[in-house]
Parts: C-alpha cells; structure tokens; sequence
C-alpha cells in the first residue's frame, strides 16, 4: 500500500527502508554468501590450475603457467573423456527430455486417481545418485540381475550380458541408467509449463483445425519454450558436473569406454592427488559450460520475451 | 448460416448426469442465448455443439446433418471464449488467420480475408502486435476477428464479456449484436448475464441443474416465466413474490394473502378450492393507487431514490416486495401505501410444483 | 516472540558455556576413521572399543566410517581443507601417499617405549614406516591366498589346487562350462583390478619400482599382461562381465557358484563361509607361482596419529589395536588375521586347517609395492589400460606402455 510510506517512521531501520540504498542491503547477506562460497573457491581453483600442486609432493609448488593446459591437449584421456562427456549429456538430455515430456503430458491429463502416479513417477528423483547407481548395478548385474533374466526370458538374449563390461554397451547402459534417474526433473518443470498453459488454446486450436501434432507445435512446445531452455541448462549442467552415477556403475571403464571430464577430474584430483591438472580439467569444464550456456540461450532466444 | 437442432442431448460424467435430454431448435441466422447460473451445464452444451466434447446420448444438427461424429474442426463453427484464447507467441493477424491457415487457404486469400475481418472490427492498426500488447478490448474484438473470418456456419460464444468492465460489456455487447445483424451467421450464445440474454437473443433457453427450465423469446421469458427460478432469475430487481391461497371458480381466480388480494381471469376452466400459491409481481409493474380497489396494502419499509427511479421496500404483513416507483416519491417510512398492477402482468405459481398456473388468455 | 535485553544477555551466556563444555569434554575424546563397513568389521570394531574403554575410561573414541573407495579422498580432502581426525586406518598401499601428504605423526619414540614392541617382528613394521620413522602400529594382516572350489575339481579329476600359472591354466580349461554358465576364475577387471595384474607382471620378473625409480621390464610385463589376459580374450575360463568386475561381483560369482577359484586374501573366509561349506565346498591354497616368481601379499593394517592435538589419547587408542586381546577380538568376530606373534599362537587360529595356506603364505609373501603416488597410477592408469586390453581396444603392448608412461609421469 502506497500509503504507508507517508506515515511518520521512527528509527533508522524505517528510515533506511525508505532510501534506495536499501535494496543494496537486502541483498548483501547472500552477495558475501556467494562472495564466499561460490567466487572464492571458482577463482582459487582456477587459480591452482595455474600451479603445481600435488598433495603427495609437498616440495613441487609453483606457479607453472599454462603446462596443465598443454599437457592436455596430448592427454588422450582427456580427449576420449570430452567426447565421451558430450555422448553422455546429449543422449542423457534428448531421453530424458522426451520421456518427461511422455510423463508430463500423461500426468497433465487429470484423470482421477493419476495423483498417485505424480508420486511415484518423481521417486527415481529423489533416490541419490548413489542410491540410484549401486540399484541399477545389481538390476543389470550380470549373475543376479532382473533385468537380464527378463530378457533372457523373453528370447530377447541367449545369455547373460554384462552391460557394463562391454565397451560397446557400457556408455549406452549408463546412459539408459541415468535417463530413467532424471527424467523426473524434466518431467517436472514440463508439467509445471504445461499446467500454466491456459486449456482454452487447445480447444481454440481444436476448433480452428489443428490436429494434435499442430497443436504440439504451435502451441505446447513455443509455450515451454522458456521452462525446456531453462530445464535443458540446468540439467546440462548439472550432468557435465557430477561423476557420481559413473563413479559407481563403470567407474570410467571398462577402459575409457565411459570416462568422462568431470570424473576424470575427480580420480586426478582423489587418485593421483594431483589438485593442479584436476583444476586445469575443470577450468576447461567450466569454460565449455559457460560457451554451452550462452550459445544456447542465443539460440533459443529466449531472452527475447 | 445454418439452423442448430439439438435433440435429446444428454451427457453424463461416469455417473454423474450433466445435461437430461436438451432439445432446441434454432432457426437460421437467429441467435440463441444459454442462460443460467453457474453449474447449470450451459457451457457443457457450448462443448457438445462444439465438439469439445462426445454427446452420451442424443443428436445435434447443424444444418439438418448430425454433426455428433464429426471433429471440431469438421463442424464448421467458430469458437470465441471467455478467455479469448488468443495465441500467445503469434501476432495478432496470424491469430486471426490461424483456422484459415490449417485449412491449407493460400495466402493471398488469407491475407484478404484477415484484412477484411480486422476492418469490420476496427483493428487493422493493430495486425503486427503480440496478444500480450493488447488491451482487453482489443484482445475481446481479436477473438471475433478469428470467428468471423472463417465464415462459419454456426459462432459459439462462451461467455465473451465476462472479463470486460461494465462499460466495455456494453459497448462490446452492441458490437456483437450489430454484427450478428450485419453477418446474419446463427449464434450460440452462453452468459450468465440476464441484460445480455435480453439483448441479444432471438430465443433463451434458461438452464438450471442440467434441464431446461424455459426455451422462448426473451419477451415470454420475461413476461411468462414458466416457473419461479425463471421468474426470479430474469429481470432486476428480481420478482416479488407472495405467498397466499387460490382459489378458482373455473372463470375467475382469486388469489389472497394478508393485505394482498388479486382477481385474474382463469383460461385452463380448473375448479379448486384453497390452494397453496405464489403471486409473482414486477417491481416495476407496481403502481401507488387508492386505498379502494388496491391489490396490494403494506407499510413502507425503506425509501432509495436512484434517480430515475425510487426503489420502495414494503412489508406486507411480514412478506417484503419491492416496487419501482416514479423519481417523485412521497411516502415515508412507516406509512402505509396501496399498491395494484395490471392484473395480466402478473404471475400465479403453484406453491408446490413452482410451475406457473396459467391465467386470462394463456 | 520478542525478547527484551535480560533475557538476549542470558541467552548469550548460555551458549558461551554450552561452547566451553563442549571443548572441555573434547580434550578426553578422540575420533577414530576407518574403512571398516561389513557387519562383522563393524562387531570386531565395537568389541575393541569397548575393551579400550574398559582399560581407559577417561578416554571417549568415536569412529566414523568411511567407505573403502573414498577414504584417501576424505583422508587428503582434510588434510588440505582441516578437520583431521585424531587417528585412522592405514593400509600399506596408502602409507607412502598419507606421510607425503604429512597425513601421518611420527610415532618412532613411542613406539621404542612401548612394552608390546617385542611381539611386532621387523617385518611388520616395513610397511608402516619410512627412512626408519614409524608413523603406525600394526593391527592385522591380509595374506593374500586363493580360494577354490573343492567339490568342482574332484568333479573335473582334479588332485589338487594348482601349484603354478601352468597347472593354473590347465585347471581352468578343465573347469569351465560355458554352457552350465561355469567359469574357472572370478577374474578382477573392474576397481581394483591393478593388484593382480601387478602381481602378475612380478610373478614375471618385473619389477614396479625400485629404489624409488620407476623399473617395469616392459617385455616381462607384456608377457604377463598377456597371459593374464589371455585368461578372459583366449583362453574364456573367465565370466564375460569380467572387465566390470570389482570386489562385489567375483566374490558373489564365487559364492553363487559361477566361478572355481578366485584371489583374494584372508579378510574374505567369514563371507565366504557363510554361503560355503569350508572344507568340502571350499578350500584355499597359496597363490600358484609364477615362472620367475610366487607372488602373495602380506599386508599389514595399522594404525595411526593424523593429528597432534590429543597424542596421549591418540597413542593410547592406535598402540592398543596391537595387544593381543584387540587382536583376537577382532580374529574372532572377522577372521582377520593379527599382526602380533603374540596373538599368531592362539589355538582358534593354529588348530583350523583353513589357515594352513595363510600360515605358509606368511613364509614368502612379499609387502605391497608402496611408493608415492601408487593408488593414483593403479587405479587411474592400471585399471583402464588393462581392462582396455580385456575389452579389445588395445594390445597388450600398448597398456603396458601407457603404464610405463604413466608410472613415469607420477613419480616424476
């Protein structure tokens, strides 16, 4: 109410709150939080890129310059593990996107009795990573798993496949792992778009002649268009960041059939207790990262509403 | 242009029924208003007509052709809602050129006819804008543009002026009427609003709980309700009404109440004796007159000029009526005034049924 | 709720004691990290400090436990960032990497003074010290040996356990049956797998490190990865899931029944108990020899000081996993083996013929190669280039020499 402001105020704190300096001190608990928390850390890691720190050889210290970066560009590992990362979060995105599309849209239906399924299908979510990681590797064990005793069953295979022994299917079996654990989150931020999507378009469209797939087109996928943008970041992100779901499942291999960069920075950093290439491995992370973002959100343009 | 018969239409939810058995007929080029509150399935119809929705039972015809198994998108009706339900991320003529261009319409022919349809609404300024740089006006004769341009057989309007303020309402109210009287395309009209039901229909169907409780010219409506949800649901300030016993001769009626007494002829030549009843009156049928030959004696309650007219509140041994009485009003309160109306203005409902009991020439 | 001035000041002086108590009662407590997780490990555990807190009871220990395959990178992680414990676990094949990081006290003075010395041999120190300091006290053992199945080889008419890689092979081929899903050996390709390909490429003649430079025989090596190999890529007497097989995986394939033999040391007889019948369904063996060498490991876990602040407490706690009845606590809820010779005399370990093969092994077995940066390189470059060659997507040449490269570039 407007009104209040012309109501005589006594104390600093009234008076302050009428200034414009007040914004600035609201927001100056969480700006040193992040201060603190976020750019001090980002910029000493990428400090240490510079340097030579191994926690094992107290003596080596330095600064070193650029020698991280360009032992990199010789290191096949981090070649294998940057293509390797891109396989990983591309296909990870695309099905988790499209399964939580499936998911949104059927939960978006209304039908009664679905409430428990808005449930249930939000469960893989919230199992942890390790969780959801040590589960899947007994249910594709290769003795004891369910699910090749199913397809064993089903004449879909002979025998029992190692999934993850196979160079050949152990990336696309972490991948399959890790859409069915995020597929949720996409689900999620989908069915929150869609709800805010007024009923009334698709009757109009409806009315107008479009069919479903135009009615998908024109109005449900440029009325999410910012919730993907944004989901789609936060997830990309998200992926590139966090080993954990390989960590436990492959462990990179077998080889370096599922390295990727952010585990390869995690076993430089916890294996070899080398912190300087491990921060040089996630320096180039955070800068592909931050090209992934920007070009993207150029791309959908979706600053632009 | 096309004429709508519905047949017969039901529709139930699991086992909830909505709508028993709706039949209307509604000739070409008229305009019907759905009238009823809230809840009363006039917008469930609106669905069914529009294919929105799968009829349970029943036939619609438009144009004499069942239209039950056909698409929305088939039945060649245009939709204009509440909400508009303008295209947000479109511009404001491919809004208006959207059925056209899922009718695969080229478009020069598109062009021409969106141009066309946004002269005749006075919105060609106005083609390049985003739904969201609109106001609400603007929005409301947008959601028209994209009805008229198809040249339908059949326009639905689901509550269009709902979201307007009151001046809008009236404005776009004449609008769309002076449209229909332009175009001549047959309408489908839901409201909830009385006014616009009066304005614009050549017929009303009033609903309540899923039936239609009258289907006629506003002018019966108004005049004839044929029940008293009818009676009470039409007109402001709504009816009076007074509860009393009737009792008929077979030629003349004779209603009476404490301080209410009403003669009326009886058409039907029903004899009863002493049955329970309800006098319904207009308030603005009601006229002061004198103490003799009065139908009405009470003590005046409260007195609230409004300028063209006074509104009186009465009490009549413990019944209050209210009458629209002329700007110069003299009466104060707790006085005791005489009222009468022409007696074929009045209404007799059967306490019981709520039906109307017919009078004089009915 | 508004509070006036008594009562903030009152408040404020409560939890400035609170604070002081919680200090005051720290100087009596120490925290104690392990990589214990097993049910048994853990009844071993709760024993021992319960004994300790018996004999000192103004001593308060509180473990925490840490899983296997994070414990180095929470060990360095507090190391670098603080929040040390007070003590925890050593294992021989961390020791080099935890002193370089100055993540371990030197104990050399105490231990000199300390009574329970003389049933520690000399042996049992090596792996837990360096340039002649002790920075940990010896606890158990883990005496690598082999496991087999005795009812499959009277089956498959064979005398005995193979004595060498020959017998090994030629056993393997006689007791694998693809088509009953039977396998010979529950091979370790996936985390972990370094340490037998290591064992082997030293059953072979070549060395990993010596004098602290780095000394692969690169054509030993190659022949030896490629036997070992060859074991899973020609030979097939290994189960096909092999190259993402880790210590879970061979132990259920051994305990299901899949496979006939697998490595591992003493630490897992209880486990295997439990699903076998020791003697008829099972029996171990030492490790077969390799043609230059019998490779078997007998590695020493101790324990040690990470931080100086409550060293009294510390000593107490880390010297007292040596005396004999911590040691045969913990024998008897696990099976682990003591590293006393005090307690090596107890008759529950002398009259079980189970442990004959450990008891042999303890004549030859060798200390786990330990030098600064050998779980990086072993886990980081071993594991991948060797499962790369089980895998197909490189020649036993090529993954010894990134070995060689990599071994190279962590020693530097």
């Amino acid at each position: 109410m407007d009104t209040g402001s012309h109501l005589p105020k006594t104390g600093m704190i009234g008076e302050l709150s009428e200034t414009r300096y007040w914004i600035y001190l609201l927001l100056l608990p969480s700006l040193v939080i992040i201060l603190l928390v976020i750019a001090y850390p980002t910029i000493y890691g990428m400090a240490i890129s510079f340097r030579e720190m191994r926690l094992t050889r107290p003596g080596l210290t330095g600064w070193v310059g650029f020698k991280h970066y360009i032992v990199m560009i010789d290191d096949p590992v981090f070649w294998v593990a940057l293509k390797n990362t891109v396989l990983w979060v591309t296909f990870a995105v695309v099905l988790e996107l499209g399964l939580g599309f499936i998911a949104a849209t059927a939960l978006n239906r209304n039908v009664p009795g679905t409430g428990i399924f808005a449930v249930l299908i939000l469960v893989p979510y919230f199992l942890p990573n390790v969780v959801a990681g040590h589960m899947w590797a007994l249910l594709l064990d290769p003795r004891l798993g369910v699910i090749n005793d199913v397809l064993v069953r089903i004449g879909i295979l002979s025998s029992y496949k190692a999934w993850f022994a196979d160079p050949n299917t152990a990336l696309a079996a972490t991948i399959f792992v890790e859409a069915w654990h995020g597929f949720p989150f996409f689900a999620l931020l989908l069915l929150a778009g869609l709800k805010g999507i007024p009923y009334d378009l698709y009757r109009a469209a409806a009315v107008d002649g479009a069919g479903p797939i135009a009615q998908f087109r024109l109005i449900t996928v440029p009325m999410l268009k910012s919730v993907i943008a944004a989901a789609v970041i936060l997830r990309v992100i998200s992926l590139v960041n966090s080993p954990d779901l390989l960590l436990i499942l492959t462990g990179g291999g077998p080889g370096d059939a599922t390295q990727v960069l952010s585990l390869y920075a995690f076993q430089t950093a916890y294996k070899d207790f080398n912190f300087g290439y491990a921060s040089a491995l996630s320096v180039v992370m955070f800068v592909i990262l931050m090209v992934f973002a920007y070009a993207y959100i150029r791309l959908s343009k979706i600053g632009q509403e | 242009m096309a004429t709508l018969s519905l047949q017969n239409v039901q529709k139930s939810y699991g086992g909830l029924q909505v709508l028993h058995g709706i039949d209307v007929e509604l000739e070409d080029g008229g305009f019907l208003v759905l009238l009823g509150p809230s809840g009363c399935g006039k917008s469930t119809l609106l669905n069914l007509i529009a294919g929105l929705d799968d009829v349970s039972a029943g036939d619609i015809r438009i144009d004499g052709r069942s239209v039950i198994e056909l698409a929305p998108k088939d039945r060649n009706i245009a939709m204009v809602f509440q909400s508009y339900a303008l295209y947000p991320t479109m511009s404001v003529e491919r809004n208006i050129g959207f059925g056209l261009e899922m009718r695969g319409v080229n478009n020069t022919e598109r062009n021409a006819a969106v141009k066309q349809a946004a002269d005749l609404l006075q919105i060609s300024h106005l083609l390049d804008r985003r739904p969201a740089n609109l106001s609400g006006g603007q929005r409301q004769r947008v959601a028209m543009g994209r009805a008229i341009v198809r040249n339908p057989d059949l326009f639905l309007f689901d509550e269009p002026l709902s979201n307007l303020d009151a001046k809008l309402r009236a404005e776009m109210r004449t609008e769309i009427k002076r449209l229909h009287g332009r175009l001549g395309t047959s309408v489908v009209y839901v409201t909830h609003d009385q006014i616009e039901a009066m304005t614009l229909g050549t017929k009303v169907a009033v609903m309540k709980g899923g039936y239609i409780q009258q289907f006629a010219d506003p002018q019966t409506i108004y005049e004839k309700p044929a029940n008293m949800f009818v009676a009470g649901f039409i007109g402001s300030p709504s009816m009076n009404f007074v509860t009393g016993t009737l009792t008929s001769d077979g030629r003349l009626a004779r209603f009476e109440a404490p301080g209410v007494q009403v003669e009326a002829p009886m058409s039907s030549g029903e004899i009863f004796g002493a049955k329970a009843a309800v006098l319904g009156i207009r308030p603005e049928e009601l006229k002061i007159a004198d103490s003799a030959g009065s139908m009405l004696t009470g003590i005046i309650d409260v007195v609230e000029p409004t300028g063209p007219d006074t509104m009186v509140t009465i009490r009549i041994a413990e019944q209050p009526i209210v009458a629209r009485l002329p700007p110069r009003f003299f009466g104060r309160v707790g006085e005791a005034i005489w009222l009468s109306a022409d007696v074929r203005s009045v209404s007799l409902f059967d306490a019981e049924t709520e039906r109307r009991i017919p009078l004089g020439t009915e | 709720m508004q509070l006036n001035r008594r009562e903030l000041l009152a408040g404020a002086t409560a939890m400035a004691l609170a604070s002081q108590m919680g200090t005051a009662r720290a100087a009596g407590a120490i925290n104690y990290w392990h990589h214990f997780a097993s049910q048994s490990e853990m009844e071993g555990l709760a024993k021992i400090i319960a004994l300790f807190q018996a004999k000192y009871s103004g001593t308060k220990v509180t473990q925490e436990g840490i899983p296997n395959s994070e414990y180095m990178a929470k060990v360095s992680s507090a190391v670098v960032a603080g929040g040390k414990p007070d003590t925890g676990m050593v294992i021989t094949e961390r020791f080099a990497d935890l002193v370089a990081m100055n993540g371990l006290v030197d104990l050399s003075a105490r231990v000199k003074a300390w009574p329970g010395r003389s049933s520690f041999p000399d042996n049992r120190w090596k792996g837990l010290s360096q340039d002649g300091k002790i920075y940990a006290v010896p606890a158990f053992a883990f005496v690598d040996w082999m496991y087999y199945r005795a009812d499959y080889f009277e089956q498959a008419g064979l005398s005995g356990p193979p004595k060498n890689f020959d017998e090994f092979v030629q056993a393997a081929r006689k007791l694998t049956d693809p088509s009953k899903g039977r396998y010979a050996f529950s091979m370790r390709g996936g985390a972990g797998a370094f340490k037998y390909v290591i064992d082997v490429m030293e059953a072979f003649g070549s060395p990993i490190v010596k004098d602290g430079k780095p000394a692969i025989d690169r054509a030993a090596a190659i022949e030896a990865v490629t036997f070992y190999s060859d074991l899973f890529v020609k030979e097939k007497v290994v189960p096909p899931s092999a190259p993402n097989d880790s210590y879970r995986q061979i132990m259920e394939a051994f305990r299901t029944g899949q496979t006939a033999m697998v490595w591992h040391h003493t630490g897992s007889l209880s486990e295997i108990s439990g699903a076998l019948k020791q003697g008829t369904q099972f029996q171990t063996a030492p490790m077969p020899a390799g043609p230059k060498a019998q490779i078997a490991r007998v590695a020493y876990a101790g324990n040690g000081v990470i931080k100086e602040d409550n060293i009294e407490a510390a000593w107490q706690w880390v010297s007292f996993w040596g005396e004999p009845e911590a040691a045969i606590a913990l024998l008897e809820a696990t099976g682990y083996f003591p590293a006393s010779t005090a307690a090596l005399q107890d008759p529950r370990l002398t009259s079980n013929k189970i442990y004959d093969a450990a008891v042999k092994t303890l004549d030859f077995g060798r200390l786990p190669n330990t030098f600064v940066g050998a779980a990086g390189w072993s886990e980081n470059v071993v594991n991948p280039a060797f499962q790369s060659v089980l895998t197909g997507q490189s020649k036993p040449a090529d993954a010894v020499d990134r070995m060689i490269k990599g071994l190279d570039a962590a020693m530097r």
